[in-house]
């Protein structure tokens, strides 16, 4: 059912949240039809702004009993559409749920409220001496709760691990409004079902998490960044596997390209990157200042061999604070090349990053499309930016076609369809390509189990069965 | 109307929908809905552009006009969106459809025509001279259908002059004779010369805040500037401009453009940052007028904030004023002009001196014009997180660069039975002056 609330529902999630927080004035809700991919757009029938654990509750029996869909958002800068409307569904937000809880020094723990954005826990507790090490590039707005839901990655991951190796607990709000508390500090180690695992990139499917308890961790002794400079991309990739192939332990190591390079150097971000460069990587060692430059000295010499042009290093924080810049706002900044963008998400073994690369490109010439690269090369995690104007249907079908291809390359040299931008609806229709049908079942299945009625932002994530005959029995495990 | 729109159907197209504007905008930070952040209102306008959305519809409209338009979202912008510009575009597309409040037309006919705006300040001046502001401000009940007036007279009593002695607790002791237009002498060698100025004297500052104007002159002569007088100049535009009034703001502009050419100026110096930003803008104002675009974008490349001229030449130091300074960044010279470092550095300049920047000095202080009594609700929320952060700095005086932040700071921590002054970073350097003997 589309269209308006029931007056009756619409009064009843006024007095929860309090009136200003329930959005229902079609124009208004025209703000939400999208979140960071821009491709699709379906307005919501509302939105509802609660703001503690219980109003989220009151406010998920209330839409339950109605039998209405809910579609959990964050900051909405999601690049797969997990946080799309569905046009039948109202969105709970949680942009005002953003308080940190506490912060626990001792234990190097923090609760925080969903909303809170990620880049301000390291703020708050930097003067602990600790942080949280998940950092997506877009961690200066996006949300825990949305990292949560996707299990955000970011470049430091290649040696800190995704969001679910520091989430240890959650409060969460189930379909029916039931509140539920999985894990917590100290129940990591008792051997009991990891339920927490698997609530952690559950994609907005499974519940709401209203609270979410997350391990810190102290801030590193040391760092040395440089930045690779390279004519390129082939030679920056065979870098890449020399430096991973030596045996060493980088932080991170980031591969931005030439349009990647044009379009941050364009920004008020520019980082100094060469405009006349093929590729650049950022490469970075961090911990215990003993052995730090050594190890900066094996990944230059490294990336010399590959045929680099340079190898700079940067000497102040300031300066490392530039080269990062230019890395993490290059999403935003490719509004100077194009008005629109779809950043595609999918991970090849790092060895096979080359041929992968060039073939791209190739797919990109095919389809006279430009793409502009800028990704975690350490772990092999590609995000390939398709260009393209939405107000150009026969270009965005194309757009379309050279994502479809590329991702079935990316799968056909043994790669995955996503790295840390979750599938949402985006590349729901590419589960096909790395699950069978028994596994596919068995996805819906689990999702079933935290959410019978298939409430919970539904069309995302696991396509629907072929056979609707082949889906649980819903009422069975309902009851 | 097509020509708005086409002006920002092309601004419009950088943006990609990343969010990362959201949490540098205070309406978002507190209400929590996108469409009171710099994405969403983005979005209204390019559905108003795309004829999905009527600019009459009471979304377009309340969104656009509860936008403070600090451009605290131009600065995290990858994509380099000129917010500033399009707000104003929306403005325009807004009153177009839908006359503003009665209060918004006032002010606007107000500060528009000095024939007006000159009795109307001198009022001003008297309810303040009298006590009458400040004795109002403590009887009017902060709830209720005056709370509004009490407001306003509470802007206005923190215009007051303040006392260097009394904020640094001394007893005034010494003779405060400053002549009111003295010449800045120099002792010993004197500066080299830097440049012809004028300067911009505003339209509430030259009403209320006619001592920031006087410091100006004074510490730019003792740093070697040449001020010269500019006659015919008028209110920058800048409130017609952000309430959508484009052709009036226009009309002020030429009247400064023409102004200042006509003194042969190296610099125009702003002590306003909303005026500095907006006569920064000029360009961007004339970008579709052949005849005056060149004009105005000549005039743009010669304007200043004071503290950048101050800054660029030192300022020379003088003497010791012995005061801790709470700093807060005004939006429209931090975000519009990109100025953060020069009114820090004026103030260090003065031996004594403290600096003491407030925590989230990067954000508005919901000051906006006449927002608090637009939107008094919000402004009251932001403006009292401003207020409690200036005073967790238990600094003795508070300082910013613009005196519409200086009137709502001050009228803030009135309302809160504090006394603290709110002071212009040049009216601490000039004190430093005068005691040095610059002056004498």
């Amino acid at each position: 059912m589309t269209g308006p609330l029931p007056p009756r529902l619409e009064r009843e999630l006024r007095s929860v949240v309090g009136a200003d927080h329930v959005i229902t004035d079609p124009d208004r809700l025209m703000v939400y039809e999208s979140d960071g991919l821009t491709a699709y757009r379906v307005a919501p029938r509302a939105v509802v702004l609660p703001a503690s654990t219980e109003e989220v509750s009151e406010v998920v029996r209330l839409l339950h009993g109605a039998d209405i869909e809910i579609v959990p958002r964050g900051a909405g800068t999601g690049l797969s559409g997990g946080a799309l409307p569905t046009p039948d569904g109202v969105i709970v937000g949680t942009a005002r749920m953003n308080k940190i809880l506490s912060i626990d020094a001792a234990d190097r723990l923090a609760l925080v409220q969903p909303g809170v954005v990620n880049a301000r826990l390291t703020e708050a507790t930097r003067p602990h001496g600790l942080y949280y090490a998940p950092d997506p590039s877009s961690q200066s707005t996006c949300t825990l709760g949305g990292n949560v839901a996707e299990n955000s990655g970011g470049p430091h991951c290649l040696k800190y691990g995704v969001t679910s190796r520091y989430v240890t607990g959650l409060t969460v709000v189930m379909a029916g409004g039931e509140v539920v508390r999985l894990g917590g500090a100290g129940h990591e180690a008792s051997g009991e079902l990891d339920l927490v695992g698997l609530f952690v990139g559950s994609e907005g499917c499974f519940g709401i998490a209203t609270e979410i308890e997350v391990r810190l961790l102290p801030l590193t002794e040391g760092v040395r960044t440089l930045l690779g400079i390279f004519d390129t991309m082939e030679a920056a990739g065979h870098a890449v596997t020399s430096i991973i192939g030596s045996g060493l332990m980088p932080a991170a190591v980031e591969i931005i390209d030439k349009a990647t390079i044009e379009a941050v150097e364009a920004s008020i971000f520019a980082a100094g990157y060469p405009t006349d460069a093929g590729a650049a990587l950022v490469i970075e060692f961090d911990g215990t200042e003993a052995g730090l430059d050594a190890d900066a000295d094996r990944a230059e010499r490294c990336c010399l061999r590959e045929g680099a042009r340079e190898v700079r290093r940067a000497s102040s924080e300031t300066e490392r604070a530039a080269l990062w810049k230019g890395r993490k706002k290059a999403f935003g900044a490719m509004g100077r090349i194009a008005p629109d963008l779809l950043v595609q998400d999918a991970t090849v073994p790092r060895t096979r990053l080359p041929e992968v690369l060039a073939e791209i490109s190739r797919i990109g010439e095919r389809y006279g499309l430009k793409i502009a690269n800028v990704f975690h090369a350490g772990d092999g995690n590609l995000h390939p930016n398709l260009l393209f104007d939405r107000t150009d249907a026969e270009e965005l079908a194309r757009v379309e076609k050279a994502s479809h291809e590329i991702m079935s390359l990316c799968v056909a040299v043994g790669g995955t369809i996503t790295g840390e931008h979750g599938v949402g609806v985006d590349k729901r229709g590419y589960m096909g390509l790395v699950h069978d049908e028994v596994e596919l079942d068995m996805l819906r299945r689990v999702r079933r189990v935290f959410d019978p009625g298939g409430l919970f932002n539904p069309g995302k994530v696991v396509p629907d069965a072929v056979d609707a005959g082949a889906l649980p029995e819903v009422s069975e495990v309902a009851s | 109307m097509a020509q708005a729109y086409e002006a920002q159907r092309e601004r419009l197209l950088p943006c990609v929908h990343c969010g990362f504007c959201l949490p540098a905008c205070p309406t978002y930070n507190r209400l929590g809905d996108e469409a009171d952040s710099p994405r969403g209102r983005l979005h209204l306008m390019g559905a108003v552009v795309e004829g999905r959305l009527d600019p009459a519809s009471d979304a377009f409209q309340t969104h656009i006009d509860r936008c403070l338009g600090c451009r605290a979202c131009e600065p995290v912008c990858p994509s380099g969106v000129e917010y500033g510009a399009l707000l104003e575009l929306a403005r325009a597309t807004a009153t177009e459809a839908r006359p503003p409040g009665v209060l918004t037309r006032g002010l606007l006919a107000l500060m528009g025509r000095p024939l007006l705006r000159k009795p109307f300040l001198l009022s001003g001046r008297i309810l303040r001279a009298t006590g009458l502001a400040a004795l109002a401000t403590r009887v009017i009940p902060s709830r209720g259908p005056l709370a509004s007036v009490r407001l306003a007279l509470a802007m206005l009593d923190a215009t007051r002059p303040w006392s260097p002695e009394a904020a640094e607790g001394r007893r005034t002791s010494e003779s405060r004779a400053v002549p009111r237009r003295d010449r800045a002498l120099s002792p010993g060698d004197a500066p080299p010369n830097r440049g012809r100025v004028g300067v911009m004297l505003g339209c509430v500052q030259a009403g209320l805040y006619s001592r920031v104007n006087e410091a100006t002159v004074r510490t730019l002569e003792a740093n070697g500037y040449e001020v010269v007088t500019v006659a015919g100049q008028d209110c920058c535009g800048a409130l017609h401009a952000h309430a959508g009034r484009l052709d009036g703001a226009r009309a002020l502009a030429e009247n400064n453009i023409v102004a200042f050419e006509r003194a042969g100026v190296d610099f125009i110096a702003a002590n306003a940052a909303g005026c500095g930003a907006a006569m920064k803008d000029y360009d961007v104002l004339f970008e579709a007028d052949a005849a005056m675009s060149a004009r105005a974008a000549a005039s743009s490349e010669r304007v200043r904030d004071v503290t950048e001229l101050l800054a660029s030449a030192g300022p020379r130091p003088g003497a010791e004023v012995r005061l801790s300074v709470a700093y807060d960044h005004p939006c429209h010279l931090l975000h519009a002009q990109g100025v953060s470092g020069p009114p820090i550095s004026v103030l260090e300049a003065v031996p004594g001196v403290e600096v003491r920047v407030i925590v989230d000095a990067d954000e508005c202080c919901g000051g906006a014009g006449i927002y608090g009594l637009t939107h008094p609700d919000l402004g009251a929320r932001i403006g009292g997180d401003k207020v409690a952060a200036v005073r967790a700095a238990s600094a003795q005086v508070a300082c910013t660069a613009n005196p519409g932040c200086m009137m709502q700071i001050g009228a803030g921590l009135r309302l809160e039975g504090s006394s603290q002054a709110v002071v212009h970073p040049v009216e601490v350097l000039d004190e430093s002056y005068r005691r040095a003997g610059f002056y004498h």
